[in-house]
């Protein structure tokens, strides 16, 4: 039932939650991931399909060395429109916030839908393939959850990762410790959007077309919805959370119109049965005692 | 030429659109004295913190560290000039643990870099070695040694009021600014709590501002007071001068009362 295709686009929710959780780590209610995830797609797509010198074949085939190269520059691209576009929206707090980054969301959607050289509605087609089968995706996928998961895990133990946690708790107290807040909240932005369009470029090679459909408010609530789904205090929660979202609309495809009904009985139920996500504070306190149990168990 | 004072602030001023609540205060603090700060609530005690913190902006005015201007600097510019803070209400990390939250406070102590952290460079660990020895010096001192692991917001009261004071004490400051230290504790709190002030000036080399409701605790730990009434400075000096001033007395005090420096004042 779960085939590669599915797979990499479970990796994508994934990589798309961990880029929702950044910011959320250090307070920051930001839903500006679809936008950061448009702008790396459509660059890719761009590059690809207009840049002779990346080396898209006849065929459809696409060096694998310019398909990383694409990953890295659309997440600078993002990375870039972040840092711009961040020193401004994060001046707003909570749901003011949200707000604002939808509009961004909104912006770049129309601009990307009315731009001449993106495609318009129908955007852009026969993006060249690093990979022959959707299997090849499935290792530079796992390979980008891993480097985020890791920088997400690094942040626990260090100064950036505690400043977070800070001002997730009280940003007035975290500014009078001594904290710049509005730089710690502007990294954790941009951390978000690198992710996210890094993973936006690999999605357009994936989904071979791109057009401005892929960043839209619907796609900024589902992704949301797998940080409230998976729980948002660890970097885990949002991972399981876009794993088993992005694959429960594709296994309940048997069950044809009814599908989309239990999939937002899903969204609404999941987060009234276990309100802190799947992976929640008691759960982790939980596995830490089996962890230290099984460490302990070896011993004579 | 004698040292400036570590802290001066020169007619401060704060409205709050009609409201007064600061009116051209003047005042400085030495280096090593413990500076106490009455008044009646709403006097404006908890405003004058917030406008030597950063954390309000002056209307008029000024704040001198060490004799250089430091009006209108962010909150964390301050802090790490050597200002720290307590806040009246309590505001920890709640969901952090006790040892956490000092190590948010400890992160410049001593700084690492954030590429240094992620790729768990030996720097790093040296640094951080460092600042989880610190943590756990301040976590005795302060007697929270045996609640390092506990949420913060699970503790009770009096531990909440100390883990703030830690916290403070993490960032290094020069200058400590306590809010109401000893409100909600009990007569025997009050006095283990006026000690440890005592201590840590001597083992930090703190200057302390106290704004403190309990005037007997006040007077027996400060050096020099000031006295607020209606955002006016009315009286400035010793505790034993400040008791005495006819105008301390009639605002704060009532007409004909005098405080009592030996303690026994009611819980």
């Amino acid at each position: 039932m779960i085939d590669n295709g599915l797979l990499v686009q479970m990796l994508i929710g994934a990589l798309l939650g961990v880029s929702v959780y950044l910011p959320l780590a250090a307070g920051q209610l930001s839903l500006a991931t679809p936008a950061f995830y448009a702008v790396g797609g459509t660059l890719a797509a761009l590059l690809s399909t207009t840049w002779p010198a990346l080396g898209a074949g006849a065929d459809g085939s696409f060096p694998l060395a310019s398909f990383l190269l694409e990953l890295l520059l659309g997440g600078l691209l993002a990375g870039v429109l972040a840092l711009l576009v961040g020193r401004l929206v994060l001046r707003l707090q909570g749901i003011y916030l949200a707000i604002a980054t939808i509009a961004l969301v909104e912006i770049v959607r129309v601009a990307i839908l009315n731009l001449p050289f993106t495609g318009g509605a129908i955007g852009i087609f026969g993006i060249p393939q690093p990979f022959p089968t959707a299997a090849g995706y499935l290792l530079p996928a796992l390979g980008l959850l891993a480097l985020a998961g890791w920088v997400c895990q690094r942040l626990e133990v260090m100064p950036l990762g505690r400043a977070m946690a800070a001002i997730r708790n009280d940003e007035l107290a975290a500014r009078c410790m001594g904290i710049d807040t509005t730089r710690v909240k502007l990294t954790a932005f941009v951390l978000s959007a690198v992710l996210a369009g890094s993973t936006g470029a690999l999605a357009a090679h994936f989904l071979n077309t791109w057009n401005a459909r892929q960043g839209s408010f619907d796609t900024a609530v589902t992704m949301l919805a797998f940080v409230i789904l998976g729980g948002s205090r660890s970097w885990l929660g949002p991972v399981l959370g876009g794993l088993l979202l992005t694959a429960l609309p594709e296994l309940l495809r048997p069950v044809g119109d009814v599908r989309l009904v239990l999939f937002g009985l899903v969204i609404l139920l999941g987060p009234s049965v276990f309100p802190q996500g799947l992976i929640n504070p008691g759960l982790l306190e939980r596995l830490g005692r089996l962890g230290e149990r099984a460490e302990r168990e070896p011993q004579p | 030429m004698t040292m400036p004072p570590l802290l001066e602030v020169q007619d401060l001023t704060c409205r709050f659109g009609g409201l007064v609540a600061l009116d051209r205060v003047s005042f400085a603090v030495q280096p090593g004295e413990i500076f106490g700060l009455i008044g009646p609530n709403g006097a404006g005690k908890t405003t004058l913190f917030n406008l030597i913190s950063g954390v309000t902006t002056p209307t008029a005015g000024s704040v001198l560290w060490r004799g250089a201007p430091i009006t209108g600097l962010a909150p964390h510019r301050l802090n790490r000039l050597g200002l720290a803070r307590t806040f009246q209400n309590l505001r920890l990390f709640d969901g952090l643990s006790v040892r956490e939250n000092l190590l948010v406070a400890l992160q410049r102590r001593p700084r690492s870099g954030a590429l240094a952290g992620l790729l768990a460079s030996p720097s790093h660990q040296q640094a951080e070695r460092q600042r989880q020895e610190t943590a756990w010096q301040l976590l005795e001192e302060l007697g929270l040694s045996r609640l390092a692991e506990r949420e913060a917001g699970t503790l009770a009261y009096g531990d909440r009021r100390r883990l703030e004071m830690a916290r403070a004490l993490a960032t290094g400051p020069q200058l400590l600014l306590l809010d109401e230290p000893a409100a909600g504790l009990n007569p025997s709190e009050k006095d283990d709590l006026c000690q440890l002030i005592a201590a840590l000036r001597q083992r930090h080399q703190l200057t302390v501002m106290i704004i403190e409701h309990h005037v007997p605790l006040l007077m027996r730990l400060c050096d020099r007071m000031a006295v607020l009434d209606f955002g006016v400075r009315i009286a400035l000096g010793s505790p034993e001068q400040v008791r005495r001033d006819p105008k301390v007395i009639e605002a704060y005090l009532g007409s004909g009362s005098v405080p009592s420096a030996s303690g026994g004042a009611a819980p």
